[in-house]
């Protein structure tokens, strides 16, 4: 186990005008197991926790209660031996603007305690590995978007630490740095590197990570791999657009094949776990009680279909 | 410590080599302070004669960079607290007081070859002063460095807004200026100016470099300045390292 952490809360005090200050329960009660050698992502909409749970497993903050061990030291006693074993590359980047990309790498190397000639020869290694090489003398403000993210990630692995963060590794990358971006952290894991990441996307979650956690509102809502998510929910989703849902709605819950119905604002949702062959069913029944369908979608499910379920909102629509 | 101190040092210089010009436009103001304006003081001065305006005016004009230079070096760390450069190097294994202590030295570091450059102009003026004197107005250059660039650091980190930073920079900076006597010594004033300068810290250092350039290396004003500075130096500095600590919250 790489991080396990209990009941992990942060409770932030904001300042609202005069002398009046606000509690902001940012996290209320975490509880995280990352196995070695695995992609761990947390799933969430923005303002979930997500970003203050990885500060306090990557002892940036120190957490209001709980405990977390990370890669077998506590967070909050042993804080330094939490840093030698992490990398963590914040949503900021941490890229020196001013500074190329090369002289970061060095520096982070040195304070780390590698010798001058060690912490070129790591340089040299993590600017081939990320392509880098070409723009390493550039001040960094001269880099675009994906090259700094490249830079960032290389930077929280100059000590080829067992574990790293990753926090929203993508936001705001064009997909074709976002899929490079995932190979990346594909390749990482091969190497036997641990990765917590976080993120917002679902297609992300989806296809990068081994399990994951959905965070909403500073708790853990669900768990697991993303296969077994949507085996919960269920195999496959069609989704309606109709006069009469509620009536649709209460019919088709009434139907076997159909594990659970969902509805919004002229919207159905049926899940189903063999979509194929239950669409002809649910068709002809809505057929016999003359509802008329404007469209219609067969789709499989996703993991906003297991956020659906979970929160009650989609995560599309979470703020 | 040491080593994780120069670690720092020598990423900010290496920077600083890189782009050079910054610094000397700091010393233009003294300079041309030296330039225009000490000519017009040669009444203020018991015979009048420039090595004497010069000996009062020039460590006015040093304390000058201090104030309008060294005074502004946090600026650079305000974006580092939105960037995730201080956030990175916090859960890295550096030792965290190296991450002020680097750069505190270097503004040290700047401000002393900006000293030495404005005190080669005014000897070219025409100031005489001892070698003891100038190394002893090197000491107390760099220890005021130590102090502005440490309450910079602080400021930065505990207010994280440009706009704020720059305006209240600016608004202690022309109070302690004049009450300090940067242009005139406020010996020149009435009682209550000379009291006031008392609470002070800049007064007492431009009044030891006066006594220095007039080569009164026992004034009283010398080893009191280096302790004001020296121990508002230490408590700034570990006010902005406790702030780069309290950064997330």
């Amino acid at each position: 186990m790489i991080i396990e952490a209990h009941g992990l809360r942060k409770t932030f005090h904001a300042k609202r005008g005069r002398g009046k200050t606000e509690e902001v329960e940012a996290v209320r009660g975490i509880d995280l197991e990352v196995q070695k050698g695995e992609i761990f992502a947390a799933l969430g909409p923005n303002g979930a926790g997500k970003t203050t749970t990885v500060r306090m497993l990557a002892t940036f903050i120190a957490p209001t209660a709980g405990t977390a061990r990370v890669a077998g030291f506590d967070v909050v006693k042993e804080a330094a031996k939490v840093r030698e074993n992490i990398g963590y590359v914040s949503q900021a980047g941490g890229v020196d603007e001013n500074n190329p990309g090369i002289d970061q790498l060095l520096l982070a190397g040195r304070i780390a305690g590698l010798s001058k000639k060690q912490a070129l020869a790591r340089a040299d290694e993590l600017l081939a590995a990320f392509s880098l090489t070409e723009i390493a003398r550039r001040p960094a403000r001269t880099l675009s978007g994906g090259q700094k993210r490249r830079f960032s990630i290389a930077l929280g692995l100059v000590t080829a630490p067992p574990l790293v963060f990753l926090d929203e590794p993508t936001t705001g990358l064009d997909p074709q740095n976002r899929a490079n971006l995932w190979d990346e952290v594909r390749a990482l894991r091969d190497r036997g590197t641990s990765v917590l990441l976080t993120t917002h996307y679902l297609d992300e979650a989806d296809a990068l990570c081994d399990r994951l956690v959905i965070i909403d509102h500073g708790t853990v809502v669900a768990e697991g791999t993303p296969s077994s998510l949507k085996k919960e929910v269920a195999g496959d989703v069609v989704t309606l657009k109709l006069k009469g849902v509620d009536e649709a709605a209460e019919v088709l819950r009434a139907q076997s094949y159909v594990k659970e119905v969902r509805t919004e604002e002229g919207l159905l949702r049926a899940y189903l776990d063999d979509g194929e062959h239950g669409l002809p069913h649910l068709l002809r029944v809505l057929e016999e009680r003359d509802l008329t369908l404007e469209s219609i979608s067969l789709d499989r499910a996703t993991l906003d279909d297991v956020f659906l379920r979970h929160t009650g909102r989609s995560l599309r629509d979470a703020a | 410590m040491i080593r994780q101190t120069s670690l720092f040092l020598g990423y900010e210089l290496r920077f600083l080599l890189r782009n050079p010009v910054w610094p000397l436009f700091g010393i233009m103001q003294p300079v041309l302070y030296l330039l225009f304006f000490a000519p017009l003081l040669g009444r203020t001065t018991a015979s009048g004669s420039m090595p004497e305006v010069l000996a009062m005016f020039t460590p006015g004009s040093m304390m000058m960079i201090a104030l309008f230079g060294s005074l502004f070096a946090g600026f650079g760390m305000i974006n580092e607290t939105r960037n995730g450069v201080l956030e990175r190097l916090a859960v890295s294994p550096a030792w965290p007081p190296a991450i002020i202590l680097g750069r505190v030295a270097k503004d040290m570091l700047v401000l002393v070859i900006q000293a030495i450059l404005v005190m080669g102009v005014a000897m070219l003026m025409g100031l005489r002063i001892g070698l003891p004197a100038f190394l002893i107005m090197l000491l107390l250059m760099a220890v005021t460095g130590l102090f502005a660039a440490s309450l910079s650091y602080g400021l930065a980190l505990a207010i994280k807004d440009e706009n704020g930073v720059s305006q209240l920079v600016q608004f202690f900076a022309m109070p302690l200026t004049l009450i300090a006597g940067l242009f005139l010594p406020v010996s020149l004033g009435p009682d209550w100016l000379q009291t006031l300068a008392r609470f002070n810290p800049l007064y007492y250092g431009v009044e030891a470099g006066r006594s220095l350039f007039r080569g009164d290396l026992g004034d009283s004003t010398i080893p009191i300045a280096f302790a004001l500075l020296i121990g508002l130096a230490l408590i700034t500095m570990v006010w902005s390292m406790r702030s780069l600590r309290r950064l997330a919250s």
